[in-house]
């Protein structure tokens, strides 16, 4: 598995960041205390004047950065994804709700921060911005669509929510064709059997298992959905209509996440049977981050299950 | 760029009689509003009337350009009926509408949106905007405007973390255009503050983090226009300790924990006055 900081969400993120810079002379770049651990520093080194640490204070940073969002500052929260949602009420009401254009990049979701345990393994946080009106969700797979998507982003007017890992980012779309576009979801591998969706790091497990799953005769597409809201209707429902089967997988509960939102589209458009793999409870520690999907069941062993049972 | 009119000028009587003119208008129009709608936050309102007053009147300095513009956030925005009612003898908001605050088909929402002309932030949620106006007054100067920024808090409003969080912010950004007032009417919504969480010690704790703390009678024009002054000298933050009477100048409520009255008691109020 490819990791260190080659291979990291955030370094990749961090980096980027500070290169866009250059262009976006309006970008702010605001965090909690936590700009080494995100690597929001490499935008500090070379952005002094237009980087703040409001300290461990991250309601205060949210409506910091709607405040300078209002005079028409370009603010980017960089957090952890966990105490961001400490905030969660401050961004429903201030940022949300006046629809400011306020960015929110965080790291370290998911199970990513492997050792310091549940607290800090936000699991829910996609299901929390999701249901906020006004609010974009983007879930980047692997360093290569931070870079796709990055600069899109930056550009894009309006509330965004961009969720990552921490290092562990083993290469899934490396070599793909696509350009990044906002509500669009992207197919990473043809199939016609069964349609895997989802969103992530744990696309790994969905090409693993996919490629498995060809070898017993299984043909499976894997669909990158990385607009989660607005999500791509259209894909969604033409790949239930082609497979007929659909399992979704997310590093996220399963209830309200990844899964509901596909269930959503094809209830009303094309429901088909579904199998839903992510958390369905509190993470623990442990000393790699595949350890914990490993021992959730998170991974490309639990598709394959659910996919024989699909198709038989 | 419209003058706010002040800026250290002596308030002349013939200013001075406008500015009770506004605000007993502003009052009567707060209490006339329980006709309409009997959930609206009187009491609270009633204690924010001549700070709002003051304020909207003497020093807001309307500019097109978003950085050389002054911005009033009412963080107590559950006052939202008092903000409205000065607006209205603004000239911001049409004096029908206050009669349809709250009413699915109005303008005038229970706490205060800024899509309605006047409000500079939405709020409604305690402790949030003092946060929002560091943001504020940190990206005027960042721009180099000349915009000022005044938060109104209340006291019970104190008990939230964000405060604390914000409080310990402005210093450290050296925000010379940034205003809080925190009124100090003695409730909270469920009760006197001395009996819920006691907010005497809080100058104290202002100055220390390292604002200029300020005080005045926030029912008296001069004494506010004072702690005003004095504030945009400060060359840092200044936060204005303002004692006020929660639903002052209504009977009924006045100086209560009630928010509420009836349109009998609104009704006797206006015609005894």
């Amino acid at each position: 598995m490819m990791q260190g900081n080659l291979y990291s969400m955030r370094e990749t993120f961090g980096k980027l960041l500070a290169e866009l810079g250059e262009t976006e002379k309006d970008l702010i770049v605001i965090t909690a205390d936590v700009g080494d651990s995100t690597r929001a520093m490499y935008f500090r080194e070379k952005f002094k004047d237009r980087y703040f640490n409001v300290g461990i204070s991250e309601q205060d940073m949210v409506n910091f950065a709607a405040g300078l969002a209002a005079v028409g500052k370009k603010p980017a929260i960089v957090n952890f994804a966990m105490f961001l949602m400490r905030a969660w009420e401050q961004i429903r009401n201030s940022v949300a709700r006046m629809n400011l254009d306020v960015k929110m990049f965080v790291t370290h979701a998911g199970y990513s921060d492997h050792g310091d345990g549940s607290s800090h393994q936000a699991l829910e946080d996609i299901a929390l911005m999701r249901v906020l009106p006004n609010m974009k969700v983007i879930v980047p797979a692997d360093p290569k669509d931070i870079e796709r998507s990055l600069p899109v982003i930056i550009k894009e007017r309006g509330p965004i929510y961009y969720r990552m890992g921490r290092d562990y980012s083993p290469p899934i779309t490396v070599g793909q064709e696509y350009d990044f576009k906002i509500g669009k979801a992207y197919v990473i591998k043809e199939g016609s059997d069964l349609v895997i969706m989802g969103a992530g790091v744990v696309l790994w497990d969905a090409l693993k298992a996919a490629e498995e799953l060809e070898k017993m005769g299984i043909s499976t597409a894997v669909i990158n959905l990385f607009s989660i809201k607005p999500i791509d209707e259209d894909t969604i429902e033409y790949y239930a209509r082609k497979t007929g089967r659909v399992i979704t997988i997310e590093e996220h509960s399963i209830y309200g996440g990844i899964g509901s939102a596909v269930a959503e589209v094809l209830v009303k458009r094309y429901p088909v049977p579904m199998r839903f793999i992510g958390a369905t409870t509190f993470g623990r520690s442990a000393r790699s981050q595949r350890d914990l999907l490993d021992y959730y069941n998170i991974n490309y062993k639990s598709i394959i299950r659910e996919a024989i049972d699909l198709v038989k | 760029m419209e003058k706010g009119g002040s800026d250290g000028a002596p308030i002349s009587i013939e200013e001075l009689n406008k500015l009770r003119r506004v605000a007993e208008r502003a009052r009567k129009n707060v209490i006339k509003m329980l006709f309409y709608d009997q959930s609206i936050h009187v009491g609270s309102s009633l204690s924010s009337i001549e700070i709002l007053t003051t304020l909207i009147f003497r020093y807001i300095r309307n500019h097109s350009n978003l950085v050389d513009k002054d911005w009033l956030i009412l963080s107590k925005g559950h006052a939202a009926p008092a903000l409205y009612a000065v607006l209205a003898e603004k000239g911001y908001i049409n004096e029908d509408e206050l009669w349809r605050i709250q009413d699915i088909s109005g303008l005038l929402q229970g706490h205060p949106e800024i899509f309605i002309p006047g409000v500079d932030m939405s709020t409604g949620s305690l402790g949030q905007g003092l946060s929002f106006g560091i943001g504020v007054a940190t990206g005027i100067k960042m721009s180099g405007g000349s915009g000022r920024v005044y938060v109104i808090m209340g006291d019970g409003e104190q008990d939230e973390g964000e405060v604390w969080e914000a409080m310990t912010h402005a210093v450290v950004r050296n925000l010379d255009n940034l205003i809080a007032f925190i009124e100090m009417n003695n409730f909270q919504l469920d009760g006197p503050t001395d009996e819920i969480k006691p907010k005497n010690f809080l100058p104290k704790v202002w100055e220390a983090v390292g604002w200029k703390v300020l005080n005045c009678d926030g029912h008296d024009f001069i004494s506010i226009s004072n702690a005003i002054d004095e504030a945009l000298k400060a060359g840092k933050p200044a936060v204005i300790f303002a004692n006020t009477i929660r639903g002052k100048g209504f009977p009924a409520i006045e100086n209560t924990k009630k928010q509420r009255s009836s349109p009998d008691d609104a009704r006797k109020s206006l015609l005894d006055a």
